[in-house]
């Protein structure tokens, strides 16, 4: 088991966002996170991360207990997480993005970082040709490639995306999300934040639904596409602006009228 | 022809003192947007330890080594106990509590090197004339260490894991945090940088400009303005706005009023400020984000 979170709780001044959320991530899987949102996808990740501070619950990494500790510490002992809108050093070079990816490896020989580079960058080619370039300056795909591929440089046991395709053209989504599948297919284990539902599950292995706060549902894609509840939770939810996830909203993947049918 | 560059040439000479100073602001500001208001304080306290170590005896290298050394103790310090403990730091949070330790280390230098303004001997005491302009060795000396101190920084930001770390807290700090950096020891180290080069200018300028208990606020301005008219993130732009700052002043000193030379700075950074926000050097967009 890569990744078991227990009872989770955490939130925000005296707002609590997440009410004791249940996760389990077996090692090689590809879990995918979906909801309205608001749900509390995005809250989920940073408490993972340790931007925020986990209020109640247990985090284990590969049956470590990491619960409490900062991002710095967690970035470390495993958990990357790619940030939501990318969040990629835009003065510096994509070659510098990579390289303070592997920032917890520094000391590691550069050879290591090296291999690492090529195997990122062989996963999304077009980062290659652009390797001197500000990552300010690359589109919003690039962005999101970049961003992916500085999760990778630091080796993660469990590398965590917070809605990667938010903004992008659907040809985009389907070039990062077939990275996602290679990935995966390589053997790393993967957690899979995303508000469009129909792309994160095609390539998941199993799924969590959240809503409010809480996990109500988890299975596998078909369960969770077949199931009237599950539609009713992350179609017909709600959509309040809380959630954080901003413009960009995905179109609900396909229209409901797709989704009928369990 | 002749005054015209004997007047540049000083300009050049205190500009390289200002502009020490500013990648201190920046050095600092960049990082955590903390405007450290002490930093010309540390300026001032190193002059102030190596003359009082030249006194007690040391040779002038070991007595300058002292200083700096001493300096950059007292920024780490001052970063741990009034920077690195507030939770919600802002900029104007940042002002407040560094004139406090601005004020502390001024009363400080008061009670324990008294009131009177000493210069450093210089580094190489003495004037050399070329095509009738005279020049001060430790101008040169100044001019030397600060391009060496300049490039250094900058090659460090530039080329340095480490300092591309910084640089990566600057811009997007939590992405910074969530590949592994601590802002906590960038803040450090931001703090050991500002506190190294404010040393340098102190001892640089000593010998030339003198030093008491209470220089560090001219030069702690000057430098402010010289940060700030390079955009207050940019090295480049701070040594630059320095060198700028040194030569109009001492061109306003030389021509108009030496009453008005200490008005150049602000009347430049407001005008500045007013046509150009993000420095006169600054693309506006490469504002911290």
């Amino acid at each position: 088991m890569s990744l078991q979170v227990q009872g989770l709780h955490a939130g925000y001044g005296r707002l609590e966002v997440l009410h004791g959320v249940d996760l389990e991530v077996g090692t090689g899987e590809l879990v995918a996170v979906i909801g309205a949102n608001g749900a509390g996808k995005t809250t989920l990740l940073r408490a993972l991360s340790g931007l925020l501070k986990v209020r109640d619950g247990t985090v284990l990494v590969n049956g470590t207990d990491v619960t409490g500790k900062g991002p710095e510490k967690l970035a470390a002992s495993g958990l990357a997480h790619v940030p939501e809108n990318r969040l990629v050093f835009p003065t510096l070079t994509v070659a510098d993005n990579l390289l303070l990816g592997a920032y917890t490896r520094r000391r590691r020989p550069s050879a290591e970082r090296d291999a690492d580079r090529e195997r990122a960058l062989a996963l999304f080619p077009r980062l290659a040709d652009r390797l001197g370039q500000a990552a300010g300056t690359l589109s919003g795909g690039e962005q999101q490639m970049l961003a992916v591929a500085r999760g990778l440089m630091a080796r993660p046991t469990v590398l965590m995306l917070d809605e990667p395709s938010v903004g992008l053209a659907p040809r985009l989504v389907g070039e990062i999300f077939t990275a996602l599948g290679v990935l995966r297919d390589d053997g790393l284990t993967l957690v899979l934040i995303e508000q469009n539902a129909r792309a994160a599950l095609a390539i998941a292995d199993r799924g969590y639904v959240m809503d409010r706060g809480r996990v109500v549902f988890t299975g596998v894609p078909s369960e969770l596409l077949g199931d009237a509840r599950v539609q009713a939770t992350y179609l017909g939810g709600d959509f309040s602006p809380a959630g954080g996830a901003g413009d960009g909203e995905p179109r609900p993947a396909g229209g409901s009228v797709a989704m009928e049918g369990g | 022809m002749t005054d015209l560059l004997q007047l540049l040439f000083a300009g050049l000479s205190q500009g390289a003192i200002y502009a020490l100073i500013a990648i201190g602001f920046v050095a600092i500001f960049a990082v955590s947007g903390v405007i450290n208001l002490a930093q010309g304080e540390f300026a001032a306290l190193a002059g102030l330890v190596a003359i009082s170590a030249r006194a007690s005896g040391l040779p002038l290298p070991v007595a300058v080594v002292v200083a700096v050394a001493t300096v950059a103790v007292v920024a780490v310090v001052m970063e741990r106990l009034t920077i690195a403990p507030v939770k919600a730091m802002t900029t104007l949070v940042s002002l407040i509590l560094t004139l406090g330790v601005s004020t502390a280390l001024k009363a400080l230098m008061l009670l324990v090197y008294g009131p009177n303004a000493e210069g450093l001997e210089a580094i190489t005491p003495g004037i050399v004339t070329v095509a009738g302009v005279s020049i001060r060795y430790q101008d040169l000396w100044i001019l030397l260490v600060a391009a060496v101190v300049s490039a250094a920084v900058y090659w460090f930001y530039d080329r340095t894991v480490t300092g591309k770390a910084l640089r990566a807290c600057a811009e997007q700090p939590v992405a910074a945090r969530l590949v592994g950096i601590s802002l906590g020891r960038a803040s450090l180290i931001s703090f050991l940088i500002a506190g190294i080069v404010g040393a340098l200018a102190g001892v640089l300028s000593s010998p030339v400009y003198f030093t008491s208990w209470e220089s560090g606020l001219a030069l702690g301005l000057k430098g402010f303005v010289a940060a700030t008219l390079g955009g207050l993130v940019s090295i480049r732009g701070a040594v630059l706005g320095g060198f700028v700052l040194g030569v109009l002043e001492t061109l306003t000193a030389g021509y108009v009023s030496t009453g008005l030379r200490d008005a150049v700075a602000f009347l430049l950074l407001i005008v500045v400020l007013v046509v150009r926000p993000g420095g006169i050097f600054g693309r506006h967009a490469e504002a911290r984000v």
